[in-house]
């Protein structure tokens, strides 16, 4: 093991959510960091409790109680650092998505270049927009002053100009803003991130310092061809971890036992999401989608550049988005089995009401996974939209959510995944199935070591390696044929059939050589697969090739359509 | 682990806060008694807004010229035509408000006028006695009676006695329910699916409407009614559960509210109905743990709805029908059956017998 600077051995992360806080322990195992268990409660900042202190004591009770080990003395404080008999933790992070509601208005001068910046920065962030104005707004200066009284933000972002750039417009917008803080009741004052040009950092902070509190990070747009978000989005990120503990209960008297202040889960998933950018294919680029309760995030990110995008959808409280955001059909396309709409309209609705339920049953569980592909979509075509993802084709990706991970097979979790995202190319599909990559996140600011070698190791499941074959031709025509060749000297072969699923065993682990011979005029990737093989790696459902074509389109015939999704997912469990 | 909980009780004390968003006035006195839709609270939000820019309106060189023109200074109280800044002498020009409003600022020869507010009033939501003031920002409000929370409401609060129509309690809202006697009523039903009854309901002027449950497709609709409606186990077509429906069915004939507010697990804001009572209770407990024996409403999958009692909590992991494990109960809802659940889709029920 490489020297460890802090000399930190035995390490739990904390990962509050709105539903779950859950207690990861991580210690050194033959030289090498390991993830050695976990435990999950209820959170409790809410109702009957206000106070999630209940939920962590309970959670590190239960990681006592699964390991044996001691981190809690008679007191039920915790022991930092370890003792030499080996009771207590040597460091302790929190991960936070555990955020409150909260109202964003962005201020800023060219829609192109400031404003574009500082809604790259709101949408990576947790917080929604309510109001946005800048010199292209055309609305007289009373209305855009009733429009921010109204919107009644809990916090202001405010960007433009260039480094020594635009002055005056910008005062103008300054003093609209300063304005609307006066107008507001004093108790309901949003805080103010300045984060345009530098040059007037200082009479901005002096001006809103008189009604509220103001941070200024660097310029988003220090000139119009560069944009620096991460200063920005860190000092945005405090201000809402600052908000969260206003609302959250008992949050705040945790931040002196641990080693790094609080950090929020959405930033901490991107952060592993940028690592893994660094390592993997430069011509494609890793996408990170973690489905939430409240919130989803996808994070993407190569050699050159990385997004982040924060989306109010989710299995709990962000049901509500998914099911105003889509038709019924949308969703129900996707069940095994004839299920009238009221009746998955209704699961999901009440299923918003308890947050904290569980699938019971086959169709329940169904119509669970229906929902999370739809929310892959949405994902999917928004970040479309954004031009957040600058390659379709991805390597690896990597999912994380408890209703991805809370499947009776990983046939589901795969085959939900690959009908919501429908990755093209050739991409190894990763699941986080301890829910621990956004902690691993946090815990790279300190130990980077750990982050690593728990990324690498068995705590995350290699789904499968997932190879997308497109071709014009019929349904039901062979359109290629696969062949892998494994490191013993064995190989297997399969005929892969348009708008079909073939699989080829290859465990987790493995690797082999796969030869793709088109028999049909196909597109695989941007090399010419026939004339190459591929390395691929394996994974609990082995290679998949997937041609059902992009976008996958479902057959309106009700019973044609289960008997697709029966057939996909019993061909994915066989392999 | 704290289990989700409802209460439903025959008989309690009921203490809520009700707490304005900013500081405002509170409008009432500790002791006073109060009706759920009295108003305990009230605070001003400004809405519109009238920027005058006095040295542009009047040609003025310099800001410091143009301030001294202006007649008025913040805080001053304005009719319609009253003259803001004006330029004097013979020929002066004069700068008129274009409608009342009061002077909010004035800066750089700007002056900043509010024309409109609107006053954000706070009801009580329960019947009661005001137990607390709490400063500038509202007041806890005391109450004996029964009490039955709910899962989804449609943000309205409203009071009136309670009317039981039998055709209605364990089945769909009919309209029978709808006569003359239902104005100015709250009204009960296992549960609605129809706009067409929603509508029905406006018409005849009920105060209120408590079901067990409505279709989802209909929340866009009842979002827009202007009575309160509260649905008590959720979405379907579950219809009203035993307990509930005994506590409500007893009280037909009382004055009762309901504060149909979304659930927000976060504030603790919980749709709630009231029904004030002349006897005294104590206060309602919360469970910290599952146990045997507790009573519990199974709240999603087939059993949705369904009031039992847990007969045996099941060491470690239970694998469920679907091939998910959870720690789960064993429920029985009657002497010949029962289910394994799973604990989290339990809400535990706090009553007493």
């Amino acid at each position: 093991m490489e020297e460890n600077p802090l000399q930190i051995s035995t390490v739990v992360g904390l990962e509050i959510g709105s539903i779950n806080t859950r207690a990861f322990l991580f210690d050194v195992v033959e030289e090498s960091y390991r993830l050695i268990a976990s435990a999950v409660t209820p959170s409790t900042h809410i109702e009957p409790v206000f106070d999630i202190g209940d939920a962590i004591f309970e959670v590190l009770s239960r990681l006592q109680d699964v390991t044996g080990r001691v981190f809690l003395d008679h007191d039920a404080n915790l022991i930092v650092p370890s003792q030499p008999g080996g009771e207590g933790i040597d460091c302790l992070v929190t991960t936070t998505s555990c955020v409150p509601d909260l109202k964003l208005a962005i201020f800023g001068l060219l829609n192109e270049v400031s404003m574009d910046s500082a809604r790259k920065l709101a949408n990576a962030s947790y917080a929604r927009i309510v109001e946005a104005i800048s010199i292209n707004d055309h609305r007289p200066y009373s209305a855009q002053l009733d429009a921010i009284v109204a919107a009644q933000p809990d916090l202001i972002l405010f960007a433009g100009g260039t480094d020594n750039g635009a002055n005056r417009s910008l005062q103008r917008i300054a003093d609209l803003i300063s304005t609307a803080l006066r107008v507001l009741p004093r108790s309901n004052r949003p805080p103010v991130l300045f984060c345009g040009n530098p040059a007037l950092a200082d009479p901005m902070r002096q001006l809103f310092e008189r009604h509220t509190k103001v941070r200024v990070a660097d310029n988003l747009r220090p000139s119009l061809q560069e944009e620096v978000l991460e200063p920005a989005e860190l000092e945005l990120n405090e201000m809402i971890v600052e908000k969260t503990y206003e609302k959250v209960g008992g949050l705040q008297r945790i931040v002196p036992l641990c080693s790094i202040s609080p950090r929020l889960s959405n930033h901490s998933f991107h952060r592993v999401i940028r690592f893994l950018g660094q390592k993997y294919d430069p011509a494609k680029g890793v996408l990170g989608v973690d489905i939430g309760a409240t919130y989803s995030v996808a994070s993407y990110a190569n050699r050159v550049t990385s997004t982040l995008n924060t989306f109010h959808l989710g299995m709990g409280e962000g049901m509500a988005d998914v099911l105003q955001g889509s038709k019924i059909q949308e969703i129900s396309q996707w069940l095994d089995q004839p299920v009238p709409e009221d009746e998955v309209r209704d699961y999901l609705w009440q299923r918003s009401l308890y947050p904290n339920s569980l699938a019971s049953s086959p169709l329940e569980l169904s119509i669970e996974l229906a929902a999370a592909r739809r929310i892959l979509q949405l994902i999917m075509r928004e970040l479309n939209l954004r031009d957040a993802c600058p390659s379709t084709r991805f390597e690896p990706i990597l999912m994380s959510g408890s209703v991805l991970t809370r499947t009776a097979t990983p046939a589901q979790s795969l085959l939900a995944i690959l009908d919501g995202i429908q990755p093209q190319g050739i991409s190894p599909v990763i699941l986080d199935k301890h829910g621990v990559a956004a902690t691993l996140g946090t815990l790279a600011e300190i130990t980077p070591l750990l982050s690593v070698q728990v990324l690498e190791s068995s705590a995350f499941t290699n789904l499968a390696t997932v190879v997308n074959i497109t071709s014009r031709a019929r349904r039901g025509v062979t359109v290629s044929v696969a062949r892998l060749d494994y490191s013993d000297g064995h190989t297997a072969e399969v005929e892969v059939k348009q708008g079909s699923i073939a699989v080829l065993p290859l465990p987790s682990g493995s690797k082999a050589q796969l030869y793709l011979k088109p028999v049909r005029r196909t597109e695989i990737e941007e090399v010419d697969s026939s004339a190459e093989p591929v390395l691929v790696n394996g994974g609990v459902c082995g290679v998949v090739l997937d041609a059902r074509g992009r976008p996958l389109k479902m057959p309106a015939d009700e019973q044609h359509r289960i008997a697709l999704l029966k057939e996909w997912e019993s061909l994915l469990n066989h392999q | 682990m704290y289990p989700q909980m409802t209460q439903i009780q025959p008989l309690t004390l009921i203490r809520r806060n009700r707490l304005l968003p900013f500081p405002g006035e509170v409008t009432v006195r500790p002791g006073q008694k109060v009706n759920a839709t009295d108003v305990v609270a009230q605070a001003s939000i400004p809405t519109r807004h009238y920027l005058v820019d006095v040295r542009s309106a009047l040609g003025v060189s310099t800001v410091a010229a143009a301030e001294k023109l202006i007649t008025r200074k913040p805080g001053d109280l304005l009719e319609k035509n009253d003259i803001l800044a004006e330029t004097g002498g013979l020929f002066s020009k004069v700068i008129r408000t274009p409608g009342p409003g009061r002077v909010i600022s004035i800066s750089k020869a700007r002056v900043l006028i509010e024309t409109e507010n609107e006053t954000l009033s706070l009801q009580a939501g329960l019947a009661g006695k005001i137990h607390q003031v709490i400063d500038d920002r509202g007041v806890s409000i005391e109450a004996y009676g029964a009490l039955i929370q709910g899962v989804w409401g449609n943000s309205r609060i409203g009071f009136g006695q309670l009317l039981v129509d039998d055709a209605s309690l364990d089945g769909e809202l009919t309209s029978s329910a709808l006569s003359l006697t239902a104005r100015g009523n709250i009204l009960i039903a296992g549960y609605c699916s129809s706009e067409e009854m929603f509508t029905a309901a406006r018409s005849a002027q009920i105060s209120g409407l408590i079901l067990g449950s409505m279709p989802s497709l209909l929340i866009p609709t009842a979002l827009e009614l202007s009575y309160p409606v509260i649905l008590l186990t959720g979405f379907g077509k579950t219809g009203l559960d035993e307990y509930s429906r005994r506590i409500l069915v007893t009280n037909a004939g009382r004055d009762i509210s309901i504060n149909a507010v979304r659930w927000n697990r976060l504030a603790g804001d919980r749709p709630e109905i009231y029904i004030p009572l002349p006897s005294e209770g104590e206060p309602y407990q919360w469970e910290n743990s599952f146990s045997v024996g507790q009573k519990v409403r199974v709240h999603s999958g087939a059993y949705a709805g369904r009031i039992g009692r847990i007969d045996e909590l099941i060491p470690g992991m239970t694998q469920l029908p679907n091939g998910l494990r959870a720690s789960a109960a064993r429920v029985k809802f009657d002497q010949r059956s029962g289910a394994v659940l799973p604990l989290v889709n339990l809400d535990v029920i706090q009553i007493k017998d």
